[in-house]
């Protein structure tokens, strides 16, 4: 009941956020991204995070509902959520297969397979001609109800919704027969097999949630951009940084992968954007014709996946259960 | 008439070359405590894998409650009334007390709040209740293996089998533990139990069947196991006449 209302707040608190920043185009991409990596991180976490299986390959359904719904809109005009509802369903298909198969083996093989899967899909979307190939798919124009999809608000709106969703079923999950099946899977499936529960019945269940869910933030992404191809919708990055967000605000809890976002988004922005680089030079720390000043303006910008790497491997170092985590042993 | 709750018929286990489990055959009746007793490595933790569905039989035929389960999996096993304990306790550490019975409770109840009352009259039972909030992993062996119970118990089980369930305890624990396993059976339950303190087996058990490599050495009340000479140079070394 605490964490409903929880939930309620930092939602309320989020749909107001707009109106108070202004409509900056720049600070509400930023928040959207924010939303979207929680929501997708959230999602991975049902699976990874609750059911211990842990999949590098989320990309394959981010990419499945981001294609589908962009070919059905773009090749036939179809309704965005229409598509939206398309996607899902590919990306039920693709873990169906995956997980039907794979989830019979204990151990490491999800894993394995399911990077296998993420590649194949990849491949397939490079080298389909329905996919675009390497061009991807460009949107010029998308309608839904009037709203004007050229401004960022409905997307941020949208996001929130997927993100409250997401956050929804993990808190449903956690206090119902599933979730705590789940549990008892990540904890022991020997144990949990002589208890009664069907173990790759309950993991399939886990991964078709999670699919689903991370197929709708694709649809949402690919409308929102109106721009994809493989490498922004279905490269291997995507499912680490999924991963990372987890791991770094803390697995298997609900406001971790929120908490994982909230840090690591606006940061990797701030390398991106080279904020860092652009004050030293401002504030006459280095020359920017100096060979220091070059350096950091050529190389900054790429220093996030850097930064991400060290902030994980610290985490695993002296945080293992990531820093929600890390905040429940102190208190 | 007594039912045969169990019947284990020429059950045989390989694993590659090596016979784990031979040609093995006995029944269990209806409320039953029934004691399944050999030296290590006499393959009566495999058989129980064999039973409980986590090794295929390499063959022979074993019938639960009428019927056959040697192709099912643990789970089904479970659903048909058949619950197991293991001899290297399994907690779900990071769970709670409570929490880990309760997961032995969805078996058959699909209700959060159900699955809590079920699990809290098992703690109860096994004397757990003070612990429920505690994490399961923090448990001393001995707790644990009270949980192990308590867990198999929630799933209202017809069968038990218990791997060692006294194994590393001591003889106040042990006695605990064989006082829940007598008020189980007279609720109408029927109990097979691996256990190598001998103490412990003829104090509770109507019938023994005792392992020895694999093969079928004896079987009988408690009484004539102790008296049987090829039990006794199997336990204390060939040939001597103890």
């Amino acid at each position: 009941m605490k964490q409903i209302i929880l939930i309620a707040v930092i939602a309320g608190i989020a749909a107001l956020l707009p109106f108070v920043i202004g409509d900056s185009p720049y600070f509400i991409g930023v928040l959207i991204s924010v939303l979207m990596m929680a929501a997708l991180s959230s999602a991975w976490n049902i699976l990874g995070g609750y059911a211990g299986q842990y999949s590098f390959g989320h990309a394959a359904y981010f990419g499945s509902g981001a294609y589908t719904t962009m070919i059905l809109i773009s090749k036939f005009n179809f309704n965005p959520l229409v598509s939206m509802v398309a996607g899902i369903i590919v990306a039920c298909i693709i873990a169906l297969i995956t997980g039907s198969i794979v989830f019979r083996l204990r151990g490491h093989y999800f894993g394995l397979a399911s990077i296998a899967v993420a590649e194949i899909v990849r491949l397939s979307a490079l080298n389909f001609d329905f996919t675009g190939g390497a061009q991807g798919i460009l949107l010029t124009d998308v309608t839904l109800w009037g709203l004007d999809l050229n401004s960022k608000i409905p997307f941020y709106y949208g996001m929130l919704l997927v993100l409250v969703l997401t956050l929804g079923i993990t808190l449903y999950l956690r206090t119902s027969k599933t979730g705590f099946y789940l549990q008892a899977i990540r904890e022991d499936q020997d144990a949990a097999a002589s208890l009664g529960i069907n173990l790759s019945f309950y993991k399939n269940k886990a991964l078709l949630i999670s699919a689903a869910l991370t197929s709708v933030l694709g649809s949402l992404y690919a409308v929102y951009i109106r721009f994809i191809d493989t490498s922004a919708v279905l490269d291997l990055r995507l499912s680490i940084e999924i991963i990372l967000t987890a791991i770094i605000g803390g697995v298997g809890t609900l406001w971790g992968p929120v908490l994982g976002a909230v840090l690591l988004v606006p940061l990797a922005e701030i390398l991106r954007s080279n904020v860092i680089g652009d004050a030293l030079v401002k504030h006459g720390v280095v020359s920017e014709t100096s060979g220091l000043g070059v350096f950091l303006k050529e190389n900054l910008a790429h220093a996030h996946v850097l930064v991400y790497g060290i902030i994980t491997v610290v985490c695993i170092l002296y945080l293992p259960k990531g820093i929600l985590g890390f905040f429940r042993r102190v208190k | 008439m007594i039912q045969h709750l169990l019947h284990i018929n020429h059950v045989s286990k390989h694993f590659g070359g090596n016979v784990a489990v031979s040609d093995i055959s006995f029944s269990v009746d209806e409320k039953q405590i029934f004691g399944l007793i050999g030296p290590n490595g006499a393959g009566k933790t495999t058989l129980f894998n064999c039973i409980s569905g986590f090794y295929p039989v390499t063959s022979g035929d074993i019938i639960f409650d009428n019927k056959t389960i040697n192709n099912l999996r643990p789970d089904e096993v479970c659903h048909l009334g058949m619950a197991r304990t293991w001899q290297r306790v399994k907690p779900l550490g990071s769970l709670t007390v409570l929490e880990n019975v309760m997961i032995g409770a969805f078996s058959i109840t699909n209700t959060t709040r159900e699955a809590e009352e079920i699990a809290m009259e098992q703690l109860q039972l096994v004397g757990l209740t003070d612990f429920s909030k505690k994490s399961a992993g923090s448990l001393s062996i001995g707790l644990k293996k009270k949980l192990e119970l308590a867990r198999v118990l929630a799933t209202h089980p017809k069968m038990l089998l218990l791997d060692e369930i006294c194994g590393g305890l001591n003889h106040t624990e042990t006695d605990t533990i064989l006082a829940i396993i007598r008020d189980v059976r007279y609720k109408g339950a029927t109990i097979v139990f691996i256990e190598h303190d001998m103490k412990a087996v003829t104090a509770v058990c109507d019938w023994i069947v005792v392992l020895n490599s694999g093969e079928k050495l004896a079987e009988g009340t408690p009484e004539v196991i102790t008296r049987n000479p090829d039990v006794i140079a199997a336990y204390l070394g060939g040939g001597h006449n103890a």
